[in-house]
């Protein structure tokens, strides 16, 4: 047996030899120039599989999709590479891919981290290794607000709005439009709607709005007792999930149990082929993309790449930083004449790319004061009788 | 490098002689058994003492980040030095006290949550390194403690649930927290962040320099391991060692002989906590942040593999096993590193089940053929049936033998893995010669669900890998490589 | 006193579907004295089982069935479908170690339950699925049903319980009225002198999982009707399927039906009046407490070694 063993450890050793022979080039290389006419590459880092395997699919669909249609009309030969950050391993693997791709002397940017904590722990290995970062879904705040608190780095980006952007938004079209008196907030004790959750209660509070705060594990799935505690004369429920079919059950139990409140869903829960209950609200940081003309071939394209799969909201945005990213790229090519010395000059062009026609509407440009977008606002809609997405706010 | 001396009786041709107990002689024949080179090779070998084994591997280990300076290497050496400590912890619970912990995980992030309280900001306290670390092991073994008091009324796998209980409890508990009477004790499931380095000899132990991993903590990790080692080696070796092995062997003997039971149980499992404490404290200040979500189910498979593998009850062999599951999860991340990897297992798995013989090569030839005629088939009928990716390398020679087609139509992944899985588990009821015949379609279906549905996935492919090894050490091997055929005497 | 109404209703729903869980847990406990960690899986495999099937009929937005069939058809469909993987997962991961340490068949199903949630994964993908039953009949098993008072206990829900509680009998008529229940009961109560009677044990351990892993998927299908399902749900499942047979007694087919129940209603009740946040810890704090203070449970018999 030891015999064999033995075996086994020198045809693994071997292997594994093997494979590191073709594995990342060591940090010296990367002070090399790379020529724009080889593969480079572009990593996207979010959650391929665990409990928010969901979003990081979507995420990981779009972006590849990006990269198939973009890059040769770019002149660029691009090759994207998944990193899987579960929310499970947390901040660890997050560090661990950091490395992965700082050593990597082809990787030129990073689509992600898809979520705030991963951003957290990473960003200032990328930034110390001058890789920018262009997030198409972390939303905490202090990731790009200049606060005492605030936890990101110039080298970091988003193409999406924060929280600081969506939670007010939100109260305020249920204060002014829907006239509310009584809210419900649930958050599902993860960051994502923790953060959106408290934005909104601070907001509706101050304006004199009675608040119910409810808070569900994240592995919860039948919110009966939930629907059971919203008081019969509460106009509106916050349900800032992730998981559309989530919102969607939980409407139908709110008509179920004969309560009149309305649900009132966040960008996670985008999705007119999950959630369609009639009456509810859900707000977006795009219109509709689905309504948008100029997306229309752009939608077609992806529904081919991805038969059976629906145009969910985590998709587009990665798909509009990959553009970005791809774009910093290029022109960080056309200013080095044919090759990109420092990965830093990828960074130094991200501010300044701009992109008509972008896939969540209108053009793109970047805020002066923050790496956000500028002008940024969320939409509301609401869902008609026939499940279409209407934009009212 | 086995704990164990070769039994110096030598059985008769006819059977152990008499007075001589059967099940002890035969063990000792095992171990006679190899002969020519090998054996004497294999018996010089163990004539080398332990403590020179691990001074050559530290040797060796502590080059590594001298050899290798890409930050990422470094940084997959740094885990697997954490994964070698934590399967130290649990081998001490399940290899020596016999008793199944499934809350292990839940003490490592007591000592990574435990640091973090005492070394960050989340309450104002900054204890210095070593008083912190401290105190993270002594809250660690009370918090073992207190999990392995149910250990004395329940046992089994009654203990294996309430342990998994109290992971799942822990769980709910540190994301919760953050609201309780206004207090925010563990920051919920944004977790604690901006907790402290470590600081020795009167520098902070930087992380990264330029965004590379630096080798700081990689050392540390490394000694805090060494000396781990050496201590539970003279526990081992001690009464105490002696006690839990009677113990786990079979406890109504042992409480018969006298052997205080339950304060043997209790410290084994403060033991295995000091230990996951020690390395929790290592982690949260590496990695300068503690989540709830790290320490849970996966990583507890995870450990639980590498401890199996390399043979619960063995501490050279739990090392081994984290040596090898530790980098084995990072190389199958890549598509192309986990193909090659794929076909070394194939051919060796083959090589070892039929070793140097002629079915070795009715099967290698035989597959390799099979798989021509299907390419060719494929190709005939339609180009985009062989269409498939081809970056070059390994994947361009290997998509010349299987079939990769363009496209996928959506019922092929479920239908050629859930077909593979069949097929292979009835290869093990049919009888020889049909299984030889239905091995090679069975071997290249395996390649073709491999190319076309597993590398799609790499990271839940890696999982998978890590069931179907755990699966199969249990039924094959269940004493791992460097562990004892244990026989229950019931 | 209607929130107590409504939420005793979600108690019963929830709890008969811990129920089912718990009890493939118990048989399979009595028979092998193992935990069959890989059970909440199946429950998961079942539900999953259910939607795919619901979509080959068209699912809830154009069946082509009638909507009493289409439950059926689901339902039969899972049950098959998980018997046959709880006898594979019987055959090639516990037989051969039927006769190793105690510990050994334990890892095993934890490998297993690790390897059909990935497995799941890797073949239908992370997102939730959502049987949508709301589409059916425009709504009606939502919002038809019977009234108490100013409640509504849904047509849905009624199904649900009713679903749960007739196999429940049918369970109970199996093991204590025929001839193959009599088998399994002497198999759990000794297993070497029921061999020496001339009972088939490996006969008798396919039957326990077949019973068992059908009421997961009766269970699965149940579950998916009213909430979406995804490739995660089998392992918090799985533990409170476990503490409601533990709470019952392990071994104990009443038990098992009770402890569901009341699992349902504590957590129900729990979150309804004290705090929808701690509600998870609350219940497991009451297993702890049942573990160590009633290990037995509330129906199962104290277990005295012989040594």
């Amino acid at each position: 047996m030891k015999k064999l063993i033995g075996l086994a450890l020198a045809v693994l050793v071997a292997s594994f030899a093997a494979s590191t022979a073709s594995a990342g080039p060591k940090v010296a290389a990367s002070s090399q120039a790379v020529s724009c006419n080889g593969t480079l590459k572009i990593a996207i880092v979010t959650p391929l599989t665990g409990g928010a395997g969901f979003l990081g699919a979507e995420q990981a669909s779009w972006a590849k999709y990006a990269v198939a249609t973009l890059a040769k009309p770019l002149g660029l030969k691009i090759q994207l590479v998944l990193g899987d950050t579960p929310v499970e391993q947390g901040a660890a693997i997050a560090q661990t891919l950091a490395q992965k791709y700082v050593g990597d002397s082809k990787v030129m940017g990073v689509i992600g981290p898809a979520t705030s904590g991963g951003a957290v722990a990473s960003t200032k290995t990328y930034q110390q290794a001058g890789i920018a970062q262009i997030s198409p879904s972390a939303t905490s705040t202090q990731l790009t607000k200049a606060a005492p608190t605030l936890t990101g780095t110039p080298s970091f980006f988003r193409v999406v709005p924060g929280d600081y952007v969506q939670g007010p938004t939100d109260a305020h079209y249920m204060i002014d439009k829907l006239k509310a008196k009584k809210v419900v907030i649930i958050d599902f004790q993860e960051p994502y709607s923790v953060g959106l959750a408290n934005a909104a209660q601070a907001v509706l509070k101050k304006a004199g709005v009675s608040v119910t705060r409810l808070s569900a594990p994240n592995t919860t799935t039948d919110y009966s007792a939930y629907v059971t505690k919203v008081p019969s004369d509460a106009d509106i429920v916050f349900f800032p999930t992730q998981k559309p079919p989530d919102a969607q059950t939980f409407a139908q139990q709110l008509l179920e149990q004969g309560k009149k409140a309305k649900v009132f869903g966040s960008d996670g829960s985008n999705d007119s082929t999950a959630f369609k209950v009639p009456g509810s609200y859900v707000s977006n940081f795009a219109p509709d993309i689905t309504g948008i003309a100029a997306d229309k071939a752009i939608i077609a394209g992806w529904k081919k790449a991805n038969p059976g799969k629906s145009v969910g909201s985590f998709g587009p945005p990665a798909y509009g930083a990959t553009q970005v990213m791809m774009n910093a790229i290029k022109r960080a090519c056309t200013a080095g004449h044919g090759s990109i010395k420092t990965k830093r000059d990828v960074l130094r062009q991200v501010k300044r790319v701009r992109i008509n026609n972008w896939i969540l509407g209108g053009t793109f440009r970047w805020s002066t004061k923050s790496n956000d977008p500028l002008n940024a606002k969320f939409y509301i809609f609401q869902i008609q009788p026939n499940g279409s997405y209407k934009l009212v706010g | 490098m086995t704990d164990s001396t070769p039994h110096g009786s030598h059985t008769p041709a006819d059977g152990p002689a008499v007075g001589q107990d059967e099940w002890v002689a035969r063990h000792g024949e095992h171990q006679l058994l190899r002969g020519g080179r090998l054996g004497s090779a294999e018996a010089r070998l163990r004539l080398v003492p332990w403590w020179a084994w691990l001074i050559l591997f530290l040797a060796v280990f502590s080059l590594l980040p001298v050899v290798e300076s890409s930050g990422y290497v470094r940084r997959v050496a740094f885990d697997t030095v954490l994964y070698m400590l934590l399967a130290l912890g649990l081998n001490i619970v399940v290899g020596w006290g016999g008793l199944l912990d499934l809350g292990y995980v839940a003490l490592y992030g007591v000592g990574a949550y435990t640091y973090a309280f005492v070394a960050s900001g989340q309450f104002g306290v900054h204890l210095p390194t070593l008083l912190a670390v401290l105190v993270t092991v002594v809250v660690g073994a009370f918090v073992g403690f207190l999990l392995g008091l149910p250990s004395r009324r329940l046992t089994g796998d009654y203990l294996a649930i309430v342990t998994l209980f109290f992971l799942q409890l822990f769980q709910t508990l540190m994301t919760n927290a953050d609201n309780v009477f206004g207090h925010d004790l563990t920051g919920g499931p944004n977790g604690i962040l901006n907790v402290d380095p470590f600081h020795l000899f009167g520098h902070d132990l930087a992380v990264q320099h330029q965004g590379v991993f630096a080798v700081s903590y990689f050392y540390v990790a490394l000694a805090v391991f060494a000396v781990v080692f050496v201590a539970l080696r003279f526990v081992n070796f001690s009464r105490t060692g002696r006690a839990w092995r009677s113990l786990r062997e079979d406890p109504l003997a042992a409480e018969a002989m006298g052997m205080p039971v339950n304060r043997l149980k209790l410290l084994s499992f403060s033991f295995g906590a000091a230990v996951a404490a020690l390395t929790g404290s290592l982690f949260a200040a590496l990695n300068a942040s503690v989540f709830p979500l790290t320490f849970y189910f996966i990583l507890l498979i995870v450990i639980y593999t590498m401890v199996i593998l390399g043979g619960s009850g063995s501490q050279a062999g739990v090392v081994l096993g984290a040596l090898i599951v530790g980098p084995l999860l990072e190389l199958l991340r890549d598509p192309g590193k986990a193909r090659i990897l794929f076909y070394a297992a194939l051919v060796g798995g083959v090589l070892f089940a039929f070793r140097r013989s002629r079915t070795t090569a009715i099967v290698s030839v035989g597959t390799i053929v099979f798989g021509f005629v299907m390419h060719v088939l494929a190709s005939a009928h339609s180009a985009s049936w062989v269409a498939g990716e081809k970056a070059g390398g390994a994947a361009g020679a290997v998509a010349h033998w299987v079939v990769v087609p363009a496209h996928l139509a959506s019922w092929i992944p479920p239908t050629t893995y859930i077909g593979l899985l069949t097929l292979a588990l009835l290869l093990t009821l049919i009888d020889r010669r049909v299984r030889l015949v239905l091995l090679v379609p069975t071997l290249y279906l395996a390649a073709f669900v491999w190319e076309n549905v597993m590398l799609a996935s790499p990271e839940t492919m890696r999982y998978i890998v890590l069931g179907v090894i755990l699966i199969g050490l249990m039924i094959l091997r269940p004493n791992g490589l460097l562990g004892e055929r244990r026989v229950e005497i019931i | 006193m209607d929130t107590f109404i409504q939420l005793t209703i979600d108690g019963l729903t929830l709890g008969s579907v811990y129920a089912l869980i718990a009890l493939g847990y118990t048989l399979v406990y009595g028979v092998l004295k193992l935990l069959n960690f890989a059970h909440g899986d199946v429950f998961m495999v079942g539900s999953f089982i259910g939607f795919g099937v619901l979509q080959l009929l068209g699912g809830t937005s154009n069946p082509i069935v009638p909507i009493w069939a289409l439950i059926v058809l689901i339902t039969l469909a899972a049950i098959v479908g998980c018997s046959v993987l709880g006898v594979a997962i019987e055959r090639f991961a516990y037989r051969p170690l039927r006769d190793a340490p105690r510990i050994a068949p334990l890892i095993s199903a934890l490998g297993v339950s690790f390897f059909l949630e990935n497995s799941m994964q890797l073949l239908f993908g992370a997102q939730p699925r959502n049987y949508d039953t709301f589409s059916l009949a425009n709504g009606a098993l939502y919002l038809r049903g019977i009234d108490i008072g100013q409640v509504r206990l849904p047509l849905l829900r009624i199904i649900t319980i009713v679903v749960a509680f007739v196999m429940m009998f049918l369970l109970w008529f199996l093991v204590t009225r025929t001839r193959s229940g009599k088998a399994m009961r002497a198999t759990s109560f000794d297993r070497e002198a029921a061999a020496m009677m001339g009972i088939n044990i490996d006969r008798v351990i396919v039957f326990t999982f077949v019973l068992g892993s059908a009421l997961a998927g009766v269970a699965g299908v149940m579950f998916g009707l009213r909430v979406p399902t995804n490739v995660t749900i089998g392992f918090v499942a799985g533990l409170k399927g476990f503490t409601a047979a533990v709470i019952g007694g392990i071994g104990s087919i009443p038990g098992a039906m009770a402890g569901g129940l009341i699992l349902g209603f504590a957590e129900s009740y729990t979150q309804g009046y004290v705090s929808t946040k701690w509600s998870d810890l609350f219940v497991f704090l009451i297993l702890i407490a049942f573990m160590i203070f009633r290990p037995q449970g509330l129906f199962g018999r104290a277990d005295i070694r012989k040594v």
